[in-house]
């Protein structure tokens, strides 16, 4: 049964070994194949839409974005356990009615007390 | 669905919940008692939990189980709780700002705790360990303004984070040949899988995972650095809580999960628990930081609860409970004490350590010079507490390593190597009174101590420390009850 199910992601493997085979070439071929031209720093640079490519490697985000990013998450996953939740809600009740309601509702009540937290803390106060 | 059985888990939530909502209405300089108030709390919730205890069961469908194991770590647990929230009251001071998220962080850690106790279920295993790891990720690095404590903090997200994606794939291994999650289920189909290196390459990786929470080697790496940076209370639940929360689980996989493949891994037990053994206790030789010396002695005592697991009976089981319950009084009496003497003296820039914020504290062992003369209490508390650790008759540690020992020895007829890993252990032993007693020398015989001013202690922290002390001998002297109480415990995990 092993065996089987190990030659069932050979192919995998073949297209790992192609694309290393593939990308190794080009980059190969390219040095013996290319021309060798005269090299100026201009020449160097990468192509950005005749822009200077220079800068800051990070810039500096507000750390406001990052606030908003993560309580979006955190109402966004919320949203996402309570589809499955609503669609065997039916089912679950009949079987077990105070697990299901329970659940969600000790849920619910965890990230209310969150969003009251984030309320007061003034999470939601752009500036 | 059975509420009772959960009754120490949603109390101890609930009250992380009420600590925030009570921060948001409570002016700034009451905060700090508000960590008398999550004591209070949960002295209540053990007190009721020893008076009406839960009933026996599963729920969840079999995810979470309530036995005596888990009755034993959940008690375990909340008192090293209460111990680390008495500490950070005294620690407040060092923290800028949100002390009342400190305190509640410190309880959802312990809901997660709580939660790996009972843990019967691969799934519920995996959300419980999480829900410890990522809040220790905040708590670590809580002193936002010192550098030591962020350098923790990510040292301890990037292996933390590792040692997750091991466990996860190792769960997903194991799923993938068992098809079931339950250890209870695991239990019945595991034997078929004894030779099958899928499977067992998956429970190595789980085991992995849990080598990380414990700190055996060669999963130690983060132990000291993490240890050293995060602020002092953080650091006293990591060494307690974060992991008898390991060994909770590895016991819980090892003898209820797969008990027919753990009877033949004695043998790597053996060897991981012997390095661990040697590691720990030759790398606290040179240590001057006095967190870092601790963070590698508690790799060393890591190796020897190992060396009970690697036993394979219920003797070694049972010691290793007894060892954690001597294990939290030393170790919550010593870092309260080093969280107390080291907060009053002036902050200087030591070496040794991996880098310095300008915040940092003077944690070299000198720094503990005259301590006898500033106040007996702290002395007294921390000498206990290193006697102990070095296992020393008549305190906890001395006893739980005999248990340790003697079931290790038990088996040793059987499979020789018990001889040599007890041998090692013994030696382990031997070198670990060297840098324990150093501490000791400080304490009492350094020349001309730089300061002698009294430090004051507060009637709480007396309190923790007249009851770490009281445990140590207790549990020395008269082992009887908790070694009856750690038998019962894992009745069930072997039966």
């Amino acid at each position: 049964m092993e065996d089987s199910q190990i030659y069932e992601y050979l192919p995998v493997l073949m297209l790992g070994a192609l694309a290393v085979m593939f990308s190794f070439g080009i980059l190969v071929g390219s040095v013996l194949l290319g021309k060798k031209g005269k090299r100026t720093p201009i020449k160097d640079t990468p192509y950005e839409c005749g822009m200077l490519p220079v800068g800051e490697g990070t810039t500096r985000m507000s750390v406001k974005f990052y606030l908003v990013a993560m309580l979006f998450i955190l109402f966004d996953i919320e949203v996402v356990f309570l589809y499955p939740w609503a669609a065997v809600y039916r089912e679950m009740l009949r079987t077990d009615p105070g697990l299901i309601l329970g659940a969600m509702v000790s849920f619910l009540a965890i990230l209310f007390v969150g969003y009251i937290y984030a309320l007061k803390k003034g999470a939601f106060d752009w500036h | 669905m059975n509420l009772l059985l959960l009754v120490h888990e949603w109390s101890v939530i609930a009250l992380a919940l009420a600590l925030l909502l009570a921060d948001l209405w409570l002016p700034l300089s009451s905060k700090r008692k508000l960590g008398y108030a999550a004591v209070a709390g949960l002295v209540v919730i053990l007190l009721y939990g020893i008076i009406k205890p839960p009933p026996y069961g599963t729920t969840f469908g079999g995810m979470y189980v309530m036995d005596g194991l888990a009755l034993f770590f959940k008690r375990f647990f909340i008192s090293a709780a209460i111990l680390v929230l008495l500490m950070s009251v005294e620690f407040a001071d060092h923290i800028e700002t949100g002390i009342a998220e400190y305190y509640a962080l410190i309880l959802f850690a312990l809901s997660g705790m709580l939660f790996a106790s009972s843990a019967n279920d691969f799934s519920l295993l995996f959300v419980s360990l999480e829900l410890i790891t990522v809040t220790f990720y905040v708590l670590t690095s809580f002193q936002r303004a010192r550098l030591a404590s962020l350098e923790a903090g990510v040292k301890y997200l990037i292996i933390g984070a590792l040692s997750t994606g091991f466990t996860v794939f190792g769960i997903a291994l194991v799923y993938g040949l068992g098809k079931t999650l339950n250890f209870g289920q695991l239990a019945a189909v595991a034997g078929q899988f004894k030779s099958n290196p899928v499977f067992l390459f998956g429970l190595l990786l789980v085991l992995t995972g849990l080598g990380f929470k414990i700190a055996a080697f060669p999963f130690q790496i983060w132990a000291p650095d993490v240890y050293q940076g995060a602020p002092s209370p953080t650091t006293a639940f990591l060494a307690v809580g974060s992991k008898a929360a390991g060994f909770v689980l590895l016991l819980r996989v090892l003898f209820t999960a797969v008990p027919q493949i753990a009877l033949e891994w004695s043998r790597l037990l053996i060897v991981i628990s012997a390095i661990t053994i040697l590691y720990g206790n030759l790398c606290a030789i040179p240590q001057r930081n006095i967190k870092r010396l601790l963070g590698y002695s508690s790799i060393a005592h890591a190796g020897y609860m190992l060396l009970g697991i690697s036993a394979l009976s219920a003797a070694g089981q049972s010691a290793v409970l007894y060892y954690l319950s001597g294990y939290l009084v030393t170790v919550l009496g010593a870092f309260t004490v080093i969280c107390i003497a080291l907060q009053s003296r002036p902050a200087e820039r030591d070496e040794g350590g991996p880098s310095h914020g300008g915040l940092d504290f003077n944690e070299d062992i000198s720094s503990l010079a005259g301590l006898n003369q500033r106040s007996p209490l702290l002395a007294a508390t921390i000498t206990l507490a290193l006697v102990s650790l070095a296992g020393i008759p008549p305190l906890a540690g001395f006893l739980g390593k005999f248990l340790l020992f003697k079931a290790a020895l038990a088996q040793a007829p059987a499979q020789h190597a018990y001889y040599w890993l007890v041998a090692i252990a013994i030696a382990g032993v031997v070198i670990s009174i060297y840098y324990y007693f150093g501490l000791i020398r400080a304490i009492y015989w350094s020349k001309d101590p730089a300061d002698l001013s009294p430090i004051r202690t507060s009637i709480p922290i007396r309190i923790s420390l007249c009851a770490c002390i009281i445990g140590m001998l207790y549990l020395g002297i008269r082992p009887n009850l908790f070694v009856k109480f750690a038998a019962d415990a894992i009745q069930k995990l072997t039966s």
